[in-house]
């Protein structure tokens, strides 16, 4: 890095690098220069001109958001001249904005409000007629309210490069420029939501959220998305126990600010009329609902009465629960049930990469590595659609660092605008000569990559000779911790070897077992019939395993529990309580009772996430995190085998839903927002 | 036919071939020393064309008088990208009817002025970016154009000179915006005419992100006879510190209004009364407008004494502009001719900064209610203060040339805004003639 | 003539005393007959809310939550729904679906008052809230809501209702 430059801005000696914007030297240090239009990481606008500072030797007030540093510059913020404009431009944008503050979504939580109190007049010269348009409807979650509108265009900024969208423009001119959709009077694009979010002002609002309350009256829980396995911090505002809005304007999470439209809307399957909000019990051949008691009682007999009589237990896991369950669940089916009939649905050939990758350091990218590092590999999957944090992230590098991007797709994918090289196919050996000449790279593969396809794509990362890191792409918000965990019949939680392989996902739903315990998964959703002698389900939803289960308990989704999650990249990241549903229960607190009224909680230990969390502490590799970085909302990443491991991999059993952003396997179905957007209906 | 007759005080150096039979056909202009600047320059190195241009003192004809030899030494020859040249024919300044002149009777003239500049900065390529509402003049180019492919005077190996060069026409879609060099450069490149941020110029960063001379229809509509002649003859048209002729667009309360093309520093009151053969009835002067509505207003004692040139403009406190002479009468209401300039700017402001978007459009409103006598002793103030709180702040100079005006009328005119006071109707309401920019 | 004097003293002590009595009887009386008569108020008097009504009927309330926010005692609970096309409550885009005021934790202090931007909260002169059960206390939108005035025309609950059923 070249040598900082030095500058004075309001009497303060200043250093800072070369080709920093004035106004972010002045936000380094304490020194608030007010804007609208200035969004860190979009392209320059100055358009708001609130930024005005004076600079010394130039006559004409310079815009600060434009300026980049020089040595020796003089800066001045806060002169008489300054405060002039600034209240002049506030005066300006508020001859046509409403004051609606009362009404509206933004009240409180509104930049213009804020900045309109700091340094605005206290009255309007204006006396004229405003302009005023009518609300429109640009699809079922945004809503746009011209008269609010202050042009800073950072919602079609963010659209157009964050997304890669641009699915909004600007029609007309003048006093009468609005803010338009790319279909004319409607939106057809990721339905992301980045641009209510990021708008300054109400003009850009949620149908989800709008007028529901205001932002003060909410409480904010940081907590992980439960859709993809990306992890991405969604920060929900409760009250009352509902969730009235998702979003995360605080930044904390891997994703920054990003979420797509299943981490900002996608929680709204939680109060869906069919949710589940007492346990099951089939009696006389039909489900009834009955106390929790009841329920456990009848499970716990059961299952001790077929451990008496020396059946066979079948457990199938979730790749949605959090790793504390699994690992809870995985002890409790191999020393309590006495089982390795174990597994959930794999979506990602993660254990052979990890295998591939024995003895290697630092060989898996974190979801900082995409922003950071100089060139990728894309192997299959279409990011934008199944991995829209990742292809955020990507696209974000490309236009900050002008990172490679090389594409080896099936089909034709948003990559492919600024990649270095699309191929259709599976072709990535061509590009060796091309990615030798890099300095760096990170490969993303998806399912299409399984098995000794990803020892050769290994090897052939290996012998560029350059730094490669890898991400197995898997599909759910904890697919990655459930094989870590050892939710899987040839593995024991941090990929030791269980002995004896037992069933897996379809040999145990076809088994005659003595009793099938299914928490938090739909093994019957094609229309199978069941062949346990006893079927116990835990899920959020009558699906169709739950609807054949002789007991049915009704489970807590993601944000109705603590815990931890692991995303695709292998960081770990807390799950925060949001709300509390009655009737549903934690499936750790789940496991916990049945266990307890087996008699068998001594051996299994605690059921409170905190304490099965020491547990994977002490047990699983690479899990011995900093409770610090968890326990403030940060993520930490994982590397839970360096080493052999010595199983007989299964990649024909690793297969993905390749859910696109409208879909979200069976929390998908329930979701109002997910399946009201059209291009739900468009792009299943 | 031409729209006015010549005048006697005249210097018709780029005018010189208006008025005579098929002036637009290139037969014409070969056999009026046509091209053979172009032959001239091409013998030249880049630096001596440029060096010519700059001995010619020949400043910007577009509004802002930049020096053009200037202009183009900036453009870096050893830039690997390709380089432009983009003629500003988006002459939407109210008051400014020349460029569509030069390229209605003599578009070759045009087309060698963008030859020499081409050879100048070794473009290859060039854009001539017509305002939306000149489409006709789209087909006088086109068919110029045709004409020059046609003889070797464009395209490849032009006249065996071993230079290449291909011009296109484009044509706006009638934003007054899209006069502004970088928000013309957004426009041509297809996308929403809107300026964009300055530096890089466009002589760096231009079309497409390349280096990029952009000047005036005028600009090089002077490029041919300053190589022809030689610089320091053109310079010596005019007065010291800008050379040349300048068409001068005459409109307003005039018995004679047109273009007519005089030497830099011609005295103003002799632009009105010989010229412009005097005010229309006999009428009194009462304003001026030197250069297009952007221009802040002269009153007629400051126009004694007052030539055309940049120097003479500026001393005070207006500028040449681009040549759109507006005079209003003694019967004019400098209300109502505040108010017609503020809707212009009020219709054409781009909507991109929050000072020009929501200032230019609270004057108008301000402004229409103050012309139809509902207006409040404040209100005089508040139309300079709101002008005033433009002034400087803008992105581009759209919120500039909407304030300067308007400020010089309110300043110099105070009393007529007094006279509007107290629900009294306009005092010129009478009158027949109102001013029409 | 020390008795004299004290017998003098006294009788006009006691013709003074009586000259007040005397005096007061013939003033207008101060004491109110409450509960025999209902009580007067000064205008500015503080007592359990109205949520008001504009002249149409619609009600002021636009659930801003302001009057929350404001309220030192933690007080008021709002819910906050969206006017739609068959359903007007309110003369902005939201209304209060549910409005509670606990008047266990009320201390009568105005700051809700002054803080609505529409209007819509005002103290009325109703005092009589004692009660043996606290949870009468709580009191709802619709136990505060001023009557729809005279010749206005209702919000329309009525479509909304029919629709309903």
């Amino acid at each position: 890095m070249a040598d900082p430059v030095k500058l004075t801005i309001d009497g303060r000696e200043i250093h800072a690098a070369p080709g920093t914007l004035v106004i972010d030297a002045a936000k380094q240090n304490g020194i608030e220069v007010p804007a609208f239009c200035y969004y860190e990481g979009l392209t320059l606008q100055a358009a708001c001109r609130m930024c005005l500072v004076e600079i010394e030797k130039t006559p004409k007030l310079q815009t600060a958001c434009t300026v980049p540093v020089a040595e020796g510059m003089v800066v001045r913020t806060e002169t008489p001249q300054v405060a002039t404009a600034r209240k002049y431009m506030l005066e300006f944008l508020l001859t046509n904005h409403p004051l609606d503050c009362p009404v509206c979504d933004k009240g409180g939580e509104c930049e213009l409000q804020d900045m309109t109190f700091r340094y605005g007049v206290g009255e309007s010269r204006f006396t004229e007629e405003k302009v005023h348009t009518p609300e429109k409807q640009f699809s079922p979650v945004v809503f746009f309210d011209a008269p609010r509108c202050i042009l800073c265009y950072r919602c079609v900024r963010v659209c157009d490069e964050g997304l890669g969208v641009k699915a909004l423009g600007v029609i007309n001119r003048g006093v009468v420029s609005e803010i338009a959709p790319n279909h004319g009077d409607h939106l057809e694009c990721d339905e992301c939501g980045a641009c209510i979010d990021i708008c300054p002002v109400g003009a850009l609002t949620s149908g989800a959220y709008r007028y529901q309350t205001r932002p003060w009256e909410m409480t904010h829980v940081g907590t992980i998305c439960t859709h993809c396995a990306d992890g991405c911090k969604t920060t929900l505002g409760t009250r009352n126990d509902r969730i009235l809005r998702g979003n995360n304007r605080d930044r904390s999470g891997v994703n920054g600010e990003f979420l797509c439209i299943k981490g900002r809307y996608g929680f709204d399957f939680y109060d869906h009329p069919e949710r589940l909000q007492a346990p099951l019990l089939r009696v006389n051949g039909k489900l009834e609902e009955v106390s929790w008691a009841q329920a456990l009682n009848a499970v716990a007999q059961k299952f001790n009465q077929t451990l008496a009589d020396g059946g066979t237990f079948g457990v199938i896991g979730s790749n949605h629960t959090s790793n504390e369950e699994n690992f809870y669940l995985q002890k409790f089916a191999r020393e309590v049930l006495r089982t390795n009939h174990i597994d959930h649905h794999r979506t990602g050939d993660v254990v052979t990469l990890l295998d591939a990758l024995s003895g290697k350091e630092g060989k898996l990218a974190t979801v900082a590595d995409l922003y950071e590092r100089k060139a990728f590999l894309v192997l299959g999957a279409d990011l934008a659609l199944e991995h829209p944090l990742l292809s955020y992230q990507i696209r974000a590098n490309y236009r900050h660092h002008q990172a490679h991007i090389y594409v080896v797709t099936p089909g034709a994918v948003r990559e492919d605008h600024y990649s270095t090289v699309s191929l259709r196919g599976r072709d990535y050996a061509s590009l060796r000569d091309k990615l030798k000449a890099e300095s760096e790279l990170v490969v993303l593969f998806d399912d299409s990559y399984k098995g000794d396809d990803v020892r050769k794509l290994v090897e052939f990362g290996e012998s560029l000779g350059i730094p490669v890191k890898y991400i197995a792409l898997v599909d759910y918000s904890n697919s990655r911790g459930a094989v870590d965990m050892g939710v899987a019949p040839e593995l024991l939680p941090g990929y030791k070897p269980s002995g004896q392989p037992g069933m897996h996902y379809g040999e145990m739903r076809d088994a005659n077992l003595g009793a099938l315990w299914v928490v938090g998964a739909n093994p019957l959703k094609n229309g199978a019939q069941r062949k346990a002698g006893f079927l116990v389900v835990q899920d959020m939803f009558l699906t169709e395993t739950a609807q054949q289960a002789d007991v049915v308990l009704p489970a807590a989704s993601a944000y109705e529990k603590n815990g931890t999650v692991t995303n695709a990249t292998g960081e770990v990241q807390r799950l925060k309580r949001g709300i509390n549903t009655m009737g549903a229960k934690p499936d750790l607190e789940i496991m916990g009772f049945i266990a307890r009224e087996m008699g068998a909680a001594a051996a299994l230990g605690p059921w409170t996430p905190d304490a099965v969390f020491e547990q994977i502490r002490k047990n699983v590799r690479g899990y011995q995190v900093p409770l610090p970085v968890l326990m403030t909302g940060g993520a930490a990443q994982t590397m839970p085998v360096n080493g052999r491991i010595p199983v007989e991999s299964r990649p024909d059993l690793v297969h993905s839903d390749h859910n696109g952003l409208f879909a979200s396997g069976t929390l998908g179905r329930y979701s109002k927002v997910l399946n009201s957007v059209m291009e739900s209906r468009l792009r299943r | 036919m031409l729209y006015n007759e010549p005048s006697p005080l005249e210097t018709r150096v780029l005018s010189r071939r208006f008025g005579k039979p098929n002036s637009a056909s290139i037969d014409t202009y070969l056999a009026d020393d046509g091209y053979k600047a172009f032959l001239k320059a091409s013998k030249m190195k880049p630096e001596e064309i440029i060096e010519e241009v700059k001995a010619s003192n020949l400043r910007g004809r577009g509004g802002a008088g930049f020096p053009t030899g200037m202009k183009w030494s900036f453009v870096p020859r050893n830039s690997p990208k390709p380089k432009y040249i983009v003629v500003n024919a988006d002459e939407s300044e109210p008051g400014t009817c020349k460029d569509r002149l030069l390229m209605e009777y003599d578009p070759h003239q045009l087309i060698e002025g963008i030859l020499i500049a081409g050879l100048s900065v070794d473009a290859h390529a060039g854009y001539i970016y017509v305002r939306g509402e000149y489409r006709y003049l789209i087909e006088i180019l086109d068919k110029a154009l045709a004409e020059a492919y046609q003889k070797g005077w464009l395209g490849k190996n032009i006249q065996g000179t071993g230079f290449d060069f291909e011009l296109y026409t484009h044509t706006g879609a009638g934003a007054y915006e899209c006069g502004e060099e970088s928000a013309l450069l957004e426009s041509l490149e297809g996308k929403r005419g809107v300026p964009r941020i300055r530096p890089p110029f466009p002589a760096v960063v231009g079309a497409f992100q390349c280096p990029t001379i952009l000047n005036n229809v005028e600009t090089y509509c002077a490029v041919p006879a300053i190589i022809r002649d030689g610089g320091k003859a053109f310079a010596d048209l005019g007065v010291p510190k800008a050379g040349g002729t300048k068409l001068t667009c005459l409109t307003g309360h005039i018995n004679k209004p047109g273009v007519y093309e005089l030497p830099l520093g011609f005295p103003v009151l002799k632009l009105i009364e010989e010229v412009g053969g005097g005010i229309r009835n006999g009428k009194k002067l009462k304003a001026f407008i030197p250069g297009g509505s952007s221009c802040p207003i002269l009153t007629a004692a400051e126009c004694e004494g007052a030539t055309m040139d940049y120097d003479s403009m500026a001393s005070r406190k207006s500028m040449l502009g681009s040549g759109g002479v507006v005079v209003m009468d003694e019967d004019t209401c400098m209300v109502k001719a505040a108010l017609r300039i503020m809707r212009f700017y009020a219709h054409e402001s781009c909507g991109w900064c929050i000072p020009c978007r929501e200032g230019t459009a609270w004057l108008r409103k301000l402004l229409t209610r103050f012309h139809q006598g509902m207006g409040t002793r404040t209100d005089i103030d508040l139309i300079g203060d709101v002008s005033r709180n433009m002034l400087g702040r803008t992105f581009c100079p759209l919120g500039d040339a909407a304030a300067l005006p308007t400020i010089s009328i309110v300043e110099k005119f105070r009393q007529e805004f007094e006279d509007h006071l107290d629900g009294k109707p306009c005092p010129f309401e009478h009158a027949r003639h109102m001013v029409t920019v | 003539m020390a008795e004299k004097i004290d017998i003098l003293g006294a009788a006009g002590a006691i013709a003074k005393g009586l000259g007040v009595t005397f005096k007061e009887m013939m003033s207008p009386t101060v004491t109110e007959n409450y509960p025999d008569e209902p009580p007067k108020f000064e205008e500015r008097f503080r007592g359990s809310h109205i949520l008001q009504r504009d002249e149409n009927g619609m009600e002021k309330c636009v659930a801003c939550f302001l009057c929350a926010a404001a309220c030192p005692a933690d007080c008021i609970y709002i819910e906050a729904a969206e006017n739609t096309e068959t359903t007007r409550i309110s003369g902005g885009e939201r209304y209060a679906k549910v409005y509670n005021i606990d008047y266990n934790r009320c201390i009568f202090c105005g700051y809700c008052v002054e803080a609505c931007p529409t209007d819509a909260i005002t103290h009325g002169h109703g005092f009589e809230l004692a009660s043996y059960n606290t949870s009468t206390l709580i009191k709802r939108k619709e136990d505060m809501l001023a009557p729809v005035p005279p010749g206005a025309h209702a919000p329309v609950i009525a479509a909304e209702e029919a629709a309903a059923h």
